[in-house]
């Protein structure tokens, strides 16, 4: 039977690759000696679900690029992930002026970036400049997390100061996010499609980029005289890991088939459907708080619609947020009882005004004068109750949260538009308050300004609005030196916005990741990047 | 036949410019632009003053000047930057290509084997039921979704019985299966038009001649049917070239592997517009380019066919 002969070839040669394959894989599940002393040595395979896009360290707010930059870069300040407070790192210590415009840092000695060249104050000087100013001739945008910079001074080799115009008192925290990571000032002197790129950002951090295929694998190795973690840190020295490979993974049910199969030993984005596997496996779930503006709709009073206050307050108490965790979440997605995660500063508990309340939504449409047509939709002068909302890429179960909230408005006589996430119409219509009228979102930062980065007509300004009222509140905030004072602001705004009606807060995003029994140390920043520096593996 | 070929490559290189045109107009018609989805992006925070600013600095100038220089960057091999990820969109080409060009090219290899293995045994089979069920199977391969075959061969090879991992592993060992995946919706189409085409061929009349000198069954299918059976399933196969690089997108994306297919599907959800036409680009080419070849392999394979080239 000479035609079965390629055939019969082909499956030997597949036979023999696939026992080729069995050799690496059977690695005994065995405790050899205690798994509590941090050992050396390894490869941590780290599964991501999206690959990391443009790597312009203020764009680190997306969480593929936050978990490769968070490796790579350190920080002038450390933020307690727990206590939110700010310690020393590269600056060992700081002195803050009493209206919070002129900060001095004093920086630790002997810091290097990986190209060898110093980390010292005139470095830090330029990263902020690039941060607080931007570079039109570099096409580099301002970061989100600096607020009225002016200037910095470079005061000695080990001295820098800044001068902001107004009061900045959300700038200590600033210095600690992902996105104030400081790299070299060959970095900095690239113009922005260069700095885009993962190999060309230096950093000081515990670990180098050693090897990277775009879209699909980045590598990082271990620095070797890598010797100044934040002083609170227990673990000092180089990284325990010698190696990190961050794999793109996009596919839920492959990452978590991987992590408990044995391929990975610790994955991002667990889907809530997928927890309980997870769990019943044996291996850990890690649902980290993202600690700022709640997962929820925001209702923007420019559509004509929504101009009503009455009209958004009936969607408001018309949501069953309770019900939406219960249906599509978990135990890790605390219902949201504010505009603010309860971790957030400033926090107030307003789950009372937020409670669901279908009559009153009904009552509170009929007054508006929307009355119920033959298709149970309400309408007024011939226009219909319909409002249009995008499925948002970023937010976990985004299209079936929105569908179960439009079957809680269906009840009230709402009908609620989802339209898929189109990049291209969505960055045209998201502008658009009448054809957006709804927007489903969140952010994360742990700091007061977390409010003003939402809200502000300058900043993302989720609501499109044009609240003179509400824009002055946030900017009395973000300029507040006093922290008591700031948080009663912030709580002020709080109320206020839910008050207004402009958001209908649903649940307090975590980051959930699921790791192996045997990645020791796992630790995460404030808003739930991972940090692999004190990571290691018990057995190996 | 130089004049044939002259004439082909020519209508090829047409094609191609008609459609990098094409794209290129409808790519500029799609709502928004990659610059204004790339900046506009909240995890930015940039006002909408800065936005402007950005936006006035990357505008380039009149619509058929900028057309021009596209096209003539596409002629001179020079593609452009991707906005969303700041690489040039040649290096990103050159890095997913290869990727995809392996999975492809095993994966065609791998359906044009089994379509063969179906239709001979189909063919010279004399048992009617097994004739039949072997018939039957590319109409179930075509309604295979490949997202779906991929899981399960993953979640049946990989995590059950560990034979082969999807995370790690040589480029072998990652390639069998995606390739497998990939291979057996293909394999549907090429299998039944030459299954077809044996049928047909045994009903001429030169086949009971050959039978009647005495030449066995297998030599009849091999020697003489087979031949003239390849040409039509050769224009199939050729088709299927489209499938493959649909077929890959989908097959990337289930594996994590970083080819064409992922690169088009990131870019198409960024509007990367650069990216995107280079894509579009690409892809016509390779089609065209295989067209071209099937045509040239026509009058070789059948000598009746020459005459008329």
């Amino acid at each position: 039977m000479s035609p079965s002969r390629p055939l019969l070839t082909a499956v030997m040669l597949t036979v023999v690759g696939l026992l080729g394959a069995c050799g690496g894989g059977g690695a005994a599940e065995t405790a050899a000696g205690d798994g509590n002393k941090p050992v050396y040595g390894g490869t941590l395979t780290y599964l991501e679900h999206q690959p990391p896009t443009c790597l312009y360290l203020p764009a680190a707010g997306f969480y593929p690029n936050g978990g490769i930059l968070n490796q790579i870069t350190d920080k002038l300040t450390w933020q307690d992930p727990e206590t939110l407070k700010i310690e020393p790192w590269i600056a060992t210590k700081w002195e803050i002026n009493e209206d919070a415009t002129e900060y001095t840092f004093h920086l630790r000695d002997g810091v290097t970036f990986s190209d060898g060249s110093p980390l010292d104050a005139s470095a830090v000087a330029a990263n902020f400049n690039v941060y607080g100013l931007g570079d039109p001739e570099l096409k580099l945008p301002v970061a989100e997390f600096v607020n009225n910079y002016e200037r910095s001074e470079v005061v000695d080799a080990k001295t820098v100061k800044f001068h902001f115009e107004k009061p900045s008192p959300g700038f200590l925290q600033g210095t600690s996010v992902i996105g104030a990571g400081l790299v070299s000032k060959k970095t900095l002197s690239l113009p922005y499609e260069q700095q885009c790129q993962l190999k060309n950002i230096i950093g000081s951090g515990p670990f180098t980029l050693k090897n990277q295929i775009v879209d699909k694998e980045v590598d990082l190795a271990a620095r070797k005289d890598y010797n100044w973690a934040p002083p609170s840190s227990q673990h000092q020295g180089r990284a325990y890991l010698d190696e990190v490979k961050i794999i793109v993974t996009p596919e839920d049910n492959v990452r978590v088939g991987a992590l408990i199969s044995g391929q990975a030993d610790m994955v991002r984005y667990v889907q809530a459907y997928d927890e309980k596997t997870v769990k019943d496996a044996g291996f850990q779930i890690y649902a980290e708080p993202t600690r700022g503006v709640n997962n929820g709709l925001y209702l923007r009073p420019a559509n004509s619609i929504l101009k009503d206050v009455d009209v958004r307050r009936a969607l408001q108490a018309g949501t069953n947020a309770k019900e939406v965790v219960d249906t599509l979440f978990t135990a890790s997605y605390p219902v949201a009882t504010s505009v603010l995660s309860h971790l957030a500063q400033g926090y107030v508990d307003l789950s009372k005004e937020l409670a669901y309340d279908p009559d009153q939504a009904n009552a509170l449409l009929d007054k508006a004068g929307w009355a119920r047509g033959a298709d149970g939709i309400r309408a007024k002068d011939g226009v219909r109750l319909q409002l249009g909302v995008f499925v948002s890429g970023p937010q976990p179960l985004s299209k079936q949260t929105l569908e179960l909230v439009a079957q809680q408005w269906a009840k009230l006589g709402v009908k609620l538009e989802i339209r898929p996430a189109d990049a291209g119409t969505q960055a045209v219509d998201i502008k658009n308050a009448e054809k957006t009228a709804i927007q489903h979102g969140m952010v994360g930062r742990a700091d007061q300004d977390v409010i003003k980065s939402h809200f502000h007509s300058q900043n993302r300004d989720v609501i499109l609005h044009e609240d003179e009222k509400l824009d002055r509140l946030l900017e009395e905030e973000s300029a507040e030196p006093a922290v008591a004072a700031r948080n009663a602001k912030v709580a002020e705004i709080q109320r206020y916005v839910i008050e207004q009606g402009y958001a209908i807060p649903l649940f307090e995003e975590p980051q959930v990741y699921g790791a192996a029994p045997h990645v020791k140390g796992v630790a995460f920043e404030a808003v739930a990047r991972p940090w692999f520096y004190s990571v290691w593996k018990s057995q190996q | 036949m130089t004049r044939y070929l002259l004439s082909r490559t020519g209508q090829a290189a047409l094609v191609l410019w008609a459609a990098f045109t094409a794209s290129y107009v409808l790519l500029q018609l799609l709502p928004g632009d990659s610059i204004l989805i790339k900046f506009q992006n909240p995890e930015l925070g940039l006002s909408p003053q800065q936005i402007a600013e950005i936006r006035a600095y990357y505008a380039g100038g009149s619509p058929i000047g900028d057309y021009l220089r596209t096209l003539f960057g596409f002629v001179t091999g020079g593609l452009g930057y991707s906005i969303d990820t700041g690489t040039p969109v040649i290096e990103r080409l050159a890095e997913a290509l290869p990727e995809t060009a392996r999975l492809a090219s095993a994966a065609f290899l791998l359906a044009v084997l089994i379509a063969v293995v179906i239709a001979f045994v189909a063919s010279y089979s004399r048992t009617s039921w097994l004739r039949g069920a072997l018939l039957s199977v590319p109409s179930v391969f075509i309604s295979v979704p490949a997202f779906w075959l991929g899981i399960l061969l993953i979640q049946v090879f990989s995590f059950r019985l560990k034979l082969v991992p999807v995370i790690g592993g040589g480029e072998l060992q990652q390639l069998i299966l995606p390739v497998l995946t990939l291979a057996v919706p293909i394999s549907a189409p090429i299998a039944q038009v030459l299954a077809r085409s044996i049928d047909q061929v045994y009903a001429q009349p030169f086949v009971p001649v050959i039978e009647a000198k005495g030449a066995t069954r297998w030599w009849v299918l091999w020697r003489h049917v087979a031949r003239n059976a390849v040409l039509p399933t050769l224009t199939v196969a050729g088709l299927t070239f489209g499938e493959l690089i649909a077929g890959s997108v989908v097959t990337e994306t289930v594996f994590g592997r970083a080819g064409i297919g992922r690169l088009t599907e990131q870019a198409v959800n960024a509007q990367d517009t650069p990216v995107m036409l280079a894509v579009v680009v690409l892809a016509a080419a390779v089609f065209v380019l295989v067209n071209l070849v099937v045509d040239v392999l026509f009058p070789i394979l059948d000598p009746r066919l020459k005459a008329a080239a």
